[in-house]
């Protein structure tokens, strides 16, 4: 019997024995692997190897929806990355873990020094207690509103500018004899984000918190939202109450709706479906104030982590990553926004007119960000698990948007008391 | 034994065949039994006509009949995800656990159901309770011990983490088995000279075939759907499985519903398959654990 365990144990630990790693061979988790942008890193990688023959890459796709989950595994049991993809909605997470390096440092004293777009480097350090870098940031993303400019011109109506030529048009765009509807509503997974985002564009509120207190239940937010909840199954479909992005996207793609608000994270998917020939971008309307402000999105970055043998290495492949030419050629790919601002200048960007919107908003001196505290250990749960129930019953007129609002903002309100406590 | 003894020798006439049915049945049958089953068929089969529609139908259609089909969302997941080799380590897992668990679960099931042992009923409710430990909760310390066993990365690694979880039911169910197989049958077997190995062998083995097909289809599509163990106990790209393979089409801004609708029709096939191959077994199988087990 003993003979048979120890021949097991051998039979086991050959199967398993992964040769030895030679020390320049760096791991890289993508933390939203799949057909569309895995292709893209390889060519990446394949550009890196070739310049740097000492360092080899191993890549590894993580479906996105799993990625927190396989970053909280890796940590508890030691077995991290060299380098991973990471965005602020969870960064926050990852650093209280005390995971990742660092890397103020690094990009003040290299050639990245002064290249990466202060608006996307605020939010990185923002999501830190101590306030320091721990991400490269490579892309930003922005809110806007997917319309159906083929639509608009047939009807001879002009793009909305204000919330409330928005919901006139969507009025106008709606026939639910023949399916089509104006607008299409995100109530369910993920729908507080993109709702706050437009009540701060309609508000025109310019800071999430005043005195230690949480902003969003301001009156004006509570506005928006009402007038929203007003148009649910008037001019949108009455499904919508439990939309998550995809919902939307099919919606939007399939011809139902038309007008959405997504980001420009759906670029890809909205131009193969109908081109550029029917379909363009616009920044979230404005309010009665006449202000820009802008929510911004979680920005995509590039993250050392501690437990990585070789962090030099690591180190070299984020910084050929963020370098003008991989990032360039990386937004281009997926349609987002360049967080090296020498590539601002690149050809690409003035063909895609979504990019060069959104560059356009995010740089314009009038333009306030209101960047939501994504750094809260409790956002998301507040946000999603307790909040998007809420919404829903607005919708469904059970709630009012005032009271709505008002819990949300005194959930917002302690959790951040609680964290300057902590800080 | 003792009726065959009893029985009258004389052979008594058949008896008189059943009336035949009347040709026009009860109408009343057609809503009480027919109805609901097509109801039911079409519940059950709506979601799949969905699937065949999303993975033969070209992006941006709407048509609820896929024509002319288009196989580029297949070409999206075999070359694009690279679904052959997550196919092929999938089936490695499967068969891999199907044939592990089998083994033990015959070898656990048989000492369950034949032999009295001290501890036997804790044991039971311990097997049982382990039901209860969703996988997802076991994960770190898991992925500690495999670590610390070098089998991280491995498909070895996953075959004994999916037949950790399959095991205790199967064996469950496997003793339920061979509780239903007559002891007297072995016992005979032996009075004409067997050992109890080749008694079971002989007789038992050949009783419980609808047993092991119910069991090792059971492992079989465990391994073959499970995805957590497949994502975290694997860190290299070439250890990923099928079901890894189809969350790659739900991206964080996008989802490929052709690519994730084809990926669904290529790792549902084989269970399909398995399924049609062994169903014969696995009703009998099914139901003679039912009543004993």
């Amino acid at each position: 019997m003993r003979r048979l365990l120890v021949a097991l144990a051998l039979v086991l630990s050959a199967c398993s024995a992964g040769g030895q790693d030679g020390p320049a061979t760096i791991t890289f988790w993508d933390n939203n692997g799949g057909p569309g942008r895995t292709p893209i890193y390889e060519e990446l990688i394949k550009r890196f190897e070739a310049a740097n023959p000492n360092i080899k890459v191993e890549y590894v796709g993580i479906p996105s929806s799993s990625v927190q989950q396989k970053y909280d595994t890796a940590i508890a049991g030691g077995s991290t990355p060299d380098v991973g993809g990471v965005t602020t909605s969870y960064l926050a997470h990852l650093v209280g873990q005390d995971a990742l390096e660092p890397l103020d440092e690094r990009v003040e004293s290299g050639p990245l020094k002064g290249k990466l777009l202060p608006g996307l480097l605020e939010t990185v350090r923002q999501t830190a207690m101590d306030g320091k870098l721990y991400a490269a940031p490579a892309s930003g993303n922005l809110d806007v509103i997917w319309y159906r400019s083929d639509l608009f011109a047939e009807q001879k109506i002009a793009a909305p500018e204000t919330w409330d030529q928005l919901i006139d048009a969507a009025a106008k765009l709606t026939k639910p004899a023949d399916n089509k509807y104006g607008f299409t509503i995100r109530g369910g997974a993920g729908s507080i984000f993109q709702l706050l985002a437009e009540a701060y564009s309609y508000s025109g509120v310019d800071k999430f918190y005043d005195g230690g207190k949480s902003t969003v239940a301001d009156p004006r937010n509570a506005e928006l939202v009402s007038k929203i909840a007003g148009i649910y199954k008037k001019s949108t479909p009455e499904a919508d109450v439990n939309n998550s992005y995809t919902q939307m996207v099919a919606q939007f793609t399939g011809g139902t709706v038309a007008m959405m608000h997504h980001n420009l994270g759906s670029t890809a998917d909205v131009m193969k479906a109908l081109g550029a020939q029917k379909v363009s971008a616009m920044p979230l309307p404005k309010g009665p104030s006449g202000k820009r402000t802008v929510v911004p999105n979680p920005t995509d970055g590039f993250a050392v982590f501690k437990g990585s043998k070789n962090p030099d290495a690591a180190w070299k492949f984020v910084e050929f990553l963020t370098s003008a030419e991989s990032n360039g050629y990386w937004n281009e790919k997926v349609g987002q926004i360049p967080a090296n601002t020498d590539v601002r200048s690149a050809e690409w960007i003035q063909k895609n007119a979504a990019v060069k919107m959104a560059l356009g908003v995010l740089e314009d001196p009038a333009t306030v960000l209101v960047p939501a505290p994504v750094y809260l250990p409790e956002y998301s749960s507040i946000t999603k698990t307790d909040t998007e129930p809420l919404y829903q019953k607005v919708l469904l007129g059970q709630m009012s948007a005032q009271e709505f609002l008002d819990q949300l903002a005194g959930k917002l309100t302690t959790a951040q008391q609680e964290w300057e406590k902590r800080k | 034994m003792t009726q065959t003894l009893t029985r009258p020798a004389t052979v008594s006439p058949p008896p008189p065949a059943p009336p035949r049915r009347k040709k026009h049945r009860d109408p009343s049958r057609y809503f009480r039994l027919h109805l609901p089953l097509v109801l039911y068929l079409l519940f059950t089969l709506i979601p799949f006509y969905w699937m065949l529609v999303f993975a033969f139908r070209p992006t941006g259609e709407t048509a609820l009949v896929p024509w002319p089909i288009t196989f580029e969302h297949f070409d999206t997941v075999w070359n694009g995800i690279g679904f052959g080799l997550f196919f092929q380590n999938s089936l490695i897992i499967g068969v891999g656990t199907l044939v592990v668990v089998t083994v033990f679960a015959l070898m656990g099931g048989y000492a369950l159901a034949r032999f009295k042992f001290r501890g036997q009923r804790v044991f039971l409710l311990a097997l049982l309770c382990t039901q209860f430990i969703p996988g997802a909760m076991m994960l770190i310390p898991l992925f500690v011990i495999f670590k610390s066993a070098g089998l991280l990365n491995s498909l070895t690694g996953l075959i004994i983490a999916d037949t950790a979880f399959q095991l205790p039911l199967a064996l469950i169910l496997m003793s339920g088995f061979v509780r239903n197989v007559p002891v007297e049958l072995e016992e005979a077997a032996m009075v004409d000279g067997c050992s109890r190995l080749r008694a079971f062998f002989a007789v038992t083995l050949p009783q419980l075939r609808p047993a092991l097909v119910a069991v090792g289809s059971f492992a079989f599509i465990g391994a073959w759907n499970n995805f957590l163990f497949a994502l975290m106990f694997a860190s290299r790209q070439d250890k990923f499985t099928l079901p890894v393979g189809l969350s790659y089409a739900l991206g964080e801004f996008n989802t490929d519903f052709g690519a994730l609708a084809a990926g669904g029709v290529v790792a549902a096939v084989p269970v399909v398959l398995v399924f049609a191959v062994v169903q014969r077994f696995l009703v009998q199988g099914l139901s003679a654990g039912a009543v004993k087990g």
